[in-house]
């Protein structure tokens, strides 16, 4: 019997294939929206989560407690064997450690005094080992505005405003001059391989992104850092399972009469971002809700058009005597393969367009001004479980639904009604 | 009876004069004992941290008050550091990175290798007696050393510290112990002498401690290997030219 | 006026897909006011808060003040200009000293930025008025994430050390006499408030300023001399970018909603010309012109955008009103980035903003009722009239 309705389906074409589209069309949407709305309140976590908190992140107890004031005298120490151990028992996050510092950048001229120096702020990311991912989590490629990326050891990346203050180019030397741990003056040479644009106007007025190692070699910080950051390998924040791994890891590493004993915090734990995340969840849930409405009102009276469109063929059967009762199940059963084939074909091309957004996501740089670090002008989505449910589902029972309204009208019409308006 | 009595008088003034030097005189004393034409010295520096104890090794030659070269030569990390002064101008040069910079402004206020003492304190006129009026107000022993206490407050604006107490020993001249102080009369920073060695006719600091008394911490102790007062101290040392030799 | 009383009728007559239809638009309406409204509140709240604490009616700051380069601060002082004294008195100004110094809590040295502020002034939303207090030390006032990162409460001393003018180490008791709750971190994070007239004795600059604050109803100010005025907008940048990056992808979730809305009365307009062609071809027959039944159908069709604005409003307005007067909650996560969006935020709406989404919704409301009546120039009134499809 399926075969004969499929069969009748695709001969009249004009019968299945607009419902058929409708119902795409509304699950597609329903799919697609969800996963854009994901993707957008995604965002301010992304923005603190890629240059601050991480999914996680490790500091001393002591750095922790003044780290507005960059103490690296209180860094973390044994950074590389946390880091082998933590690769190794958590696999499913990416580390990363980082310094951040400040000092002075000084440009020298010929005779190696100073031609131009400034205040500056610094990051010591991984940006030359292979496998790190920081040039992609800072958004780094998009932001670069000239030259290069840093390729080799004490190239670094300058924020463009601050170049063009100092006058110095791509190639030059730029001069670091900070505090070691120790407190002693560090003076470090450093080469500008590009310009970048940071997004916060503090930065974008003076700072300077090295690699890590070469931090390191700076501020006499062997084998140290200010903090690690971990984020979730497919770099989605999951509150549950993060606040789990900082317990996992506290319970292990965190010491109460060692102040300089790792600390984990999730992003969660960080100055209200908690609050934020429960507050994107209520949201989420809110407009999802409603668009469920909203798209099950559209298919159900798609549902019922398609149903009124047929009153001719209906009359027509019913006077062949066709019982009212097998007349309505047939079209319920219509009406649910229009809805699985509807919802189905919705439900993947909005997958597909959200993926797509998810991972390449579409860039605007054209409609703001210019990317930077911190606003990603890349839009993007975020696919979750609900979103293969969430148009599918309502999809088919409001097709369903809406031609079980209209099969009511079969009972109500007279049969010669129904006939009268069918068309020759 | 007039006459004898103008002869009496005379003369206890005399003995007061002559046993009561004025703080004045006191400080002079001091500045003398400790400056020379020149001196070349090694010493160390021991910086106690929260975490680690550093160790620095420093050579310097110092002409008058306005001229002053150091080289560092421990430890690997800081060797061949150079900083050069002359007269209120300090230069810093770094070898590995071939840069002289100038320290000015801000960067004077910066700890020297993360000591408690700041460039500026390294800068400030070795002769105090240019910088402050003393006034004798006491005296006090000092482990088993009987010391003039001197009350120096400055004699012109813009010096970095108010007003200083020192116990200067009155046999040896030397400050056994020195308190900063800031305008309000809060005590900012101490130094003392642990230590003391002569070298030809004068005694010398070998061991002092100086002390940030606002930080916690033990300060930064300071030992004088070798001095020499008086060497021939070439010119051209005291050049930009030669920080990059 | 006879067209759209016969539009009004039929739809009505189309009983409960119309009522739905409408009440989706409603919804379509509603929702992407309220979105809006939103982030015009984020943009007003972030600033207001703002210019209530920080920058009021907008800044004159010292040449040399360049409050990214902390090094510039000891430069940036300079007698308060004449031209300025009258608002001063008036209290319609504020000038406030700045300068660095260094506390010692725990004994770990911090630098800070001392800030002179006159304990009566009514221009920043700071409890200056605390500092008024006869103290037995320096009467202090420090924000409640400086007192967090420092361990300082209500009733502590701490030692101050800063530089006078000339140089001159200075140190003095400080006691904190309140902690303030400010939403915006730059008045907070390193950085102590304190007597004005106390900190110009402290550092030997008598009468002297860093930067001026001029009250929120004061208009027209200029550059003077020494001194550049920074006017709000300039002061806001931060803010106003960030909000603009976000109306854009909200933009994509209109598109969005307003084509689910749009394909139920593309639909239901189908539905309404195949159901009538009968009617369709009699009205031709009678003598309408096509151009005539295509109008009456694109009114109706036009007529559910009407009707949703009536519905919205009924159930939209006491909505909006609500939200707007009970605001929502709003987590601190945004203060990384220098600027205040914590607290309630109550979102704001327009006259334009409600005109402007009306406009839109109804343009394309209009168009996709067009499109489908396109078909009605090509039918033929006969076959029409049978009731067959051409």
């Amino acid at each position: 019997m399926i075969r004969f309705l499929i069969k009748g389906l695709l001969r009249d074409r004009s019968r299945s294939l607009f419902p058929v589209l409708m119902v795409s069309a509304g699950a597609f949407l329903t799919v697609f929206l969800y996963s854009f709305m994901k993707g957008t309140m995604d965002d301010l976590v992304n923005s603190n989560a890629k240059f601050d908190t991480g999914h996680v992140k490790i500091m001393t107890r002591a750095y922790e407690e003044m780290a507005d004031q960059m103490p690296n005298d209180l860094a973390l120490l044994g950074v590389n064997s946390l880091l082998e151990r933590l690769r190794s028992s958590e696999k499913n996050m990416v580390w990363t450690p980082r310094t951040r510092f400040g000092g002075l950048l000084d440009i020298p001229d010929e005779r190696g005094e100073t031609r131009a120096q400034g205040p500056v702020m610094g990051l010591g990311v991984d940006l030359l080992s292979p496998e790190s991912q920081e040039k992609d989590i800072l958004n780094l490629k998009s932001a670069l505005v000239l030259g290069r990326l840093p390729q080799k050891r004490n190239e670094i990346l300058i924020s463009e405003e601050f170049a063009e203050k100092l006058g110095v180019e791509i190639g030059e030397v730029a001069t670091l001059i900070s505090s070691t741990m120790n407190g002693a003056m560090a003076i470090y040479n450093f080469k500008v391989s590009g310009t970048v644009r940071f997004g916060i106007t503090a930065m974008d007025r003076g700072a300077i992104i090295a690699d890590i190692k070469d931090v390191q070699s700076a501020l006499d910080m062997e084998d140290g850092a200010s903090e690690i950051v971990g984020y979730s390998e497919n770099m989605l924040y999951d509150d549950d399972t993060m606040l789990a791994l900082t317990q996992r890891f506290n319970d292990k590493f965190l010491r109460d009469d060692d102040d300089f004993s790792p600390l984990m915090l999730s992003l969660s734990q960080h100055s209200g971002l908690g609050e934020y995340l429960d507050l994107v969840d209520v949201f989420g849930g809110i407009i999802v809700l409603i668009f469920v409405v909203v798209m099950s009102i559209v298919l159900w009276n798609s549902g019922l058009i398609n149903g009124l469109r047929r009153y001719g063929e209906i009359g027509v059967r019913l006077a062949m005597g066709e019982p009212k009762g097998s007349l309505y199940r047939w079209m319920i059963y219509e009406s649910i393969i229009i809805g699985f084939i509807g919802s189905s074909l919705g439900t993947v091309l909005g997958l597909a367009i959200s993926y797509y957004l998810q991972y390449t996501g579409i860039d605007f740089a054209a409609m703001m001004q210019k990317s930077t670090m911190l606003i990603s002008n890349v839009m993007r989505a975020r696919v979750t479980g609900w979103s293969y449910v969430i148009g599918f589902v309502p999809g088919l029972v409001a097709s369903v639904v809406g031609t079980m309204f209209a099969g009511i009208g079969i009972y109500r019409r007279q049969t010669s009604q129904l006939f009268k308006e069918l068309e020759v | 009876m007039r006459r004898l009595f103008v002869f009496v008088l005379l003369f206890t003034m005399t003995l007061v004069y002559a046993q009561e030097p004025s703080g004045k005189d006191i400080l002079e004393r001091v500045d003398d004992n400790y400056t020379a034409e020149n001196r070349r010295a090694t010493s160390t520096m021991v910086i106690k941290g929260r975490r680690a104890t550093r160790t620095l090794q420093a050579e310097s030659w110092i002409q008058g008050v306005d001229k002053a070269f150091t080289e560092y030569l421990s430890p690997p990390r800081e060797k061949g550091v150079k900083m050069l002064k002359l007269g209120d101008e300090l230069w810093i040069y770094s070898p590995a990175t071939d840069r002289t910079i100038k320290i000015a402004g801000h960067m004077l206020k910066r700890s020297v290798m993360g000591s408690d003492l700041s460039y500026e304190d390294y800068m400030e006129d070795p002769r105090l007696s240019n910088i402050y009026n003393a006034e004798l107000t006491g005296d006090e022993n000092i482990d088993g050393r009987d010391c003039h206490i001197l009350e120096l407050s400055a004699k012109k604006e813009g010096i970095a510290y108010y007003r200083r107490k020192m116990w200067v020993d009155k046999e040896r001249y030397l400050p056994l112990k020195e308190e900063l102080f800031a305008k309000s009369g809060k005590l900012l920073k101490r130094f003392v002498i642990k230590e003391v060695f002569k070298v030809g006719k004068r005694w010398y600091p070998k061991r002092m401690v100086f002390k940030d008394v606002l930080k916690k911490g033990e300060g930064t102790e300071f030992i004088i290997d070798s001095i020499e007062f008086n060497v021939k101290i070439p010119d051209y040392i005291f050049s930009k030219a030669s920080l990059r030799r | 006026m006879l067209a759209l009383k016969l539009a009004y009728r039929n739809i009505k007559g189309a009983g409960l897909r119309t009522w739905l239809n409408v009440a989706v638009l409603s919804l379509a309406y509603v929702l992407i006011i309220w979105h809006q409204g939103i982030f015009t509140g984020m943009l007003k709240h972030g600033s207001q808060a703002v210019i209530e604490d920080e920058i009021a009616g907008g800044q004159y700051w010292h040449k040399n003040y360049d409050p990214f380069d902390p090094l510039s601060y000891d430069e940036s002082h300079g007698p308060i200009p004449a031209e300025l004294t009258g608002l001063i008195e008036d209290k319609k100004a504020t000038p406030i000293l700045i300068r660095q110094a260094a506390i010692y809590p725990e004994g770990r040295v911090q630098t800070v930025l001392l800030k002179g502020i006159e304990p009566g002034q009514t221009i920043l939303g700071i409890p200056s008025a605390g500092l008024e207090k006869e103290e037995d030390a320096l009467p202090v006032l420090i924000g409640r994430r400086m007192a967090r990162s420092t361990s300082l409460d209500i009733g502590d001393y701490l030692t101050i050390r800063w530089r006078d003018v000339k140089g001159t180490f200075d140190a003095v008791e400080g006691k904190i006499v309140e902690i303030m709750n400010t939403q915006v971190p730059t008045m907070d994070k390193r950085q102590l408030w304190v007597p004005l007239k106390e900190l110009q004795k402290m550092v030997t600059l008598k009468d002297e300023a860093t930067i001026i604050v001029v009250g929120q109803n004061v208009q027209g100010q200029r550059d003077i001399s020494d001194w550049k005025f920074k006017d709000q907008r300039f002061l806001l940048t931060d803010i106003n970018q960030v909000v603009r990056s976000k109306r854009i992808s909200a933009g994509i979730l209109y598109a969005i909603l307003l084509f689910l809305a749009m394909l139920a009365i593309f639909d239901t307009q189908v539905l309404s010309i195949f159901k009538r062609r009968k009617e369709i071809g009699t009205l031709i027959a009678l003598g309408m012109t096509r151009l005539q039944v295509i109008a009456l159908f694109t009114l109706e069709g036009a007529m559910h955008g009407i009707l949703a604005i009536g519905i919205g409003a009924i159930y939209g307005i006491p909505w909006i009103i609500f939200y707007s007067k009970t605001g929502m909650k709003i987590p601190q996560a945004t203060e990384e980035y220098g600027f205040a969006l914590a607290g309630r935020l109550y979102p704001s709406y327009s006259v334009g903003l409600v005109l402007g989404t009306v406009f839109i919704v109804m343009v394309t409301v209009t168009i996709v009722s067009f499109l489908p009546t396109r078909k009605i120039s090509k039918m033929k009134p006969t076959e029409a009239l049978k009731g067959k499809i051409s």
